[in-house]
C-alpha cells in the first residue's frame, strides 16, 4: 500500500513538474502593462538556491538587467514565491525604454547573481499588440479558448517563403496538445475556404474534434496550411507553410 | 354686446372643435406587455456571430465573423417553458449543431421578472448564464441571445457569440 501511494506522489509530483511554467499574472499583457512572472526552478540548476536574479531579454535585444552576468545588478533580483518559485514583477517599455510598438517578445532564465548555476531559456512569450499587425498565418479570435469556434487564417501576401507566397492552399492541419505537451489524438486536416482574393481560412471547435486524455486539458495547438505549386517543369507539388503555436486561454 | 356675442361665438366653435375631435369610444388597450411571456415558445437558431472584443476594443480589423454557415448551427432548438406566468423548465436539442448551450433540460430563471436581462439556466449543480440581446415582442420577433467569454484569470471579456432565435 505505502509503494503504491509512494508512486501516486511520484507520478503527480511529476505532473505538477510539468504544469504550466512560469506563469503570469494577468496571463495577458500588452508591453505597457505591469506583468509578474513566477517560474517554478524546481528541477534545474537552481533548485535549492537562496536567491535568484532574472536574465532578461527578447527580441529588442538585451534588457539593462543583463549588465553583467557574473555580478547581476540588485534591480534583477527575483523574490522569494514560495519552495523553489522565484517571481518578477516588470512593464516591458519602461524596462526597455522603447515604445510598444518595437517590442513583440521576451526571453528569459533565471540565475545565481555570479552566473555559476542557471535555469535554461524561457519563452519566447509574446505581447499582446496594441496596433493591428498583419501576418501570414492569424487566428480568429486571437484569444480562444478549446470550447471556442477557432478560425485558422493564412494570406499569402505575407508568406516569407517562395511557397509560401506562390501556394495556393488547399488544407490546414492541426495538431493539438496537452498541458504536459502530449499530442491529443491525430492531427486534424480541414479543408480551406477563400475569403478574400489572397486569404484561406478553415474552421475547427477544439473540444469537439479533440479528446484528452482523463485527467487532462487541451493546452495549445499548432497548425499550417498546406497546398499546391508548380515546379519550373510544370509538375504540382505540394508544399506546406511553416507552422504557429497557440495557447488555449482558459474562459469563463 | 357686439363684443361678448363676438366672443361667445369664438369660444363655443372652440368647444365644438375639440369635442369633434374625441373619438366615440376609447378603445381597449388590452393586458400591459409581459416581456417574460414573449420568451416562452420553442426557439430555432437562425444565426450565430462571434465577436473579437478585444480586437473591437482596439480598433482592428476582423473583428466580428458570421458561423452560422459554418456549422449546422440551425439545428439548435431552444424551448422556454412559463410556469403560471414565472419561468419554467427549458429543453435544448441540438442535434448536429454545436451545443451553444450545454444543458439539455432544467429549469430557468431571470435577474428581473418584468426586465429580464441574463436568463440562468440550471440543471442540477450546473448552471449556465446568457444575457437577453432584446425581446420578442411587437415587430421583434427575433430572440437574441448572448453568451460571454472572460479570461479566467483577469476577468477580460475576451468574445461574444450572439444567437438569434425564429420562433416555431
Amino acid at each position: 500500500m505505502k509503494k503504491l501511494l509512494s508512486l501516486l506522489l511520484l507520478i503527480t509530483a511529476g505532473l505538477a513538474v510539468k504544469a504550466q511554467n512560469p506563469t503570469f499574472s494577468p496571463s495577458t499583457f500588452t508591453a505597457e502593462d505591469q506583468v509578474t512572472l513566477t517560474f517554478d526552478v524546481t528541477g534545474t540548476g537552481m533548485a535549492g538556491a537562496t536567491e535568484a536574479f532574472i536574465w532578461l531579454w527578447g527580441n529588442a535585444g538585451d534588457s539593462p538587467l543583463n549588465s553583467s552576468w557574473t555580478n547581476s545588478p540588485d534591480a534583477a533580483k527575483m523574490t522569494a514565491a514560495g519552495t523553489n518559485k522565484w517571481k518578477f514583477t516588470f512593464t516591458a517599455t519602461v524596462m526597455w525604454g522603447l515604445p510598444p510598438a518595437a517590442l513583440t517578445n521576451f526571453r528569459f532564465l533565471v540565475k545565481k547573481r555570479d552566473g555559476s548555476a542557471q535555469t535554461p531559456d524561457q519563452g519566447p512569450f509574446f505581447f499582446d499588440p496594441l496596433v493591428f499587425v498583419p501576418t501570414m498565418l492569424r487566428v480568429f479570435p486571437a484569444k480562444v479558448g478549446a470550447d471556442d469556434v477557432v478560425t485558422v487564417n493564412f494570406d499569402k501576401t505575407y508568406g516569407v517563403t517562395t511557397n509560401e507566397q506562390r501556394m495556393t492552399p488547399v488544407s490546414a492541419t492541426i495538431t493539438v496538445f496537452d498541458e504536459t505537451g502530449v499530442q491529443v489524438g491525430s492531427p486534424l486536416t480541414l479543408a480551406t475556404r477563400s475569403i478574400a482574393p489572397t486569404i484561406w481560412a478553415a474552421t475547427f471547435i477544439p473540444s469537439a474534434s479533440f479528446t484528452p486524455g482523463a485527467g487532462h486539458k487541451l493546452a495549445k495547438f499548432k497548425y499550417k496550411f498546406n497546398g499546391t505549386i508548380l515546379d519550373p517543369s510544370g509538375a504540382t507539388v505540394t508544399v506546406s507553410s511553416s507552422e504557429t503555436e497557440v495557447i488555449f486561454t482558459t474562459m469563463q | 354686446m357686439k363684443l361678448i356675442l363676438k366672443t361667445g361665438t369664438w369660444v363655443l366653435a372652440a368647444a365644438l372643435l375639440f369635442a369633434s375631435c374625441s373619438p366615440d369610444a376609447k378603445k381597449d388597450l388590452g393586458a400591459p406587455r409581459s416581456n417574460i411571456e414573449s420568451l416562452a415558445g420553442t426557439w430555432k437558431l437562425t444565426k450565430a456571430t462571434q465577436v473579437d472584443e478585444d480586437a473591437a476594443r482596439k480598433g482592428f480589423p476582423y473583428k466580428e465573423m458570421d458561423i452560422t454557415s459554418l456549422f449546422p448551427y440551425t439545428n439548435f432548438v431552444l424551448t422556454l417553458n412559463l410556469n403560471s406566468g414565472a419561468p419554467g423548465t427549458f429543453t435544448t436539442t441540438p442535434g448536429t449543431s454545436p451545443k451553444i448551450i450545454k444543458l439539455t433540460s432544467g429549469s430557468w430563471t431571470v435577474d428581473n421578472i418584468e426586465y429580464p436581462k441574463d436568463i440562468t439556466l440550471t440543471s442540477g449543480l450546473i448552471t449556465e448564464k446568457v444575457t437577453l440581446g432584446g425581446y420578442p415582442v411587437g415587430p421583434y420577433n427575433t430572440l437574441k441571445l448572448k453568451a460571454e467569454r472572460k479570461d479566467a484569470s483577469t476577468g477580460k471579456l475576451l468574445i461574444t457569440y450572439t444567437y438569434e432565435f425564429a420562433k416555431q
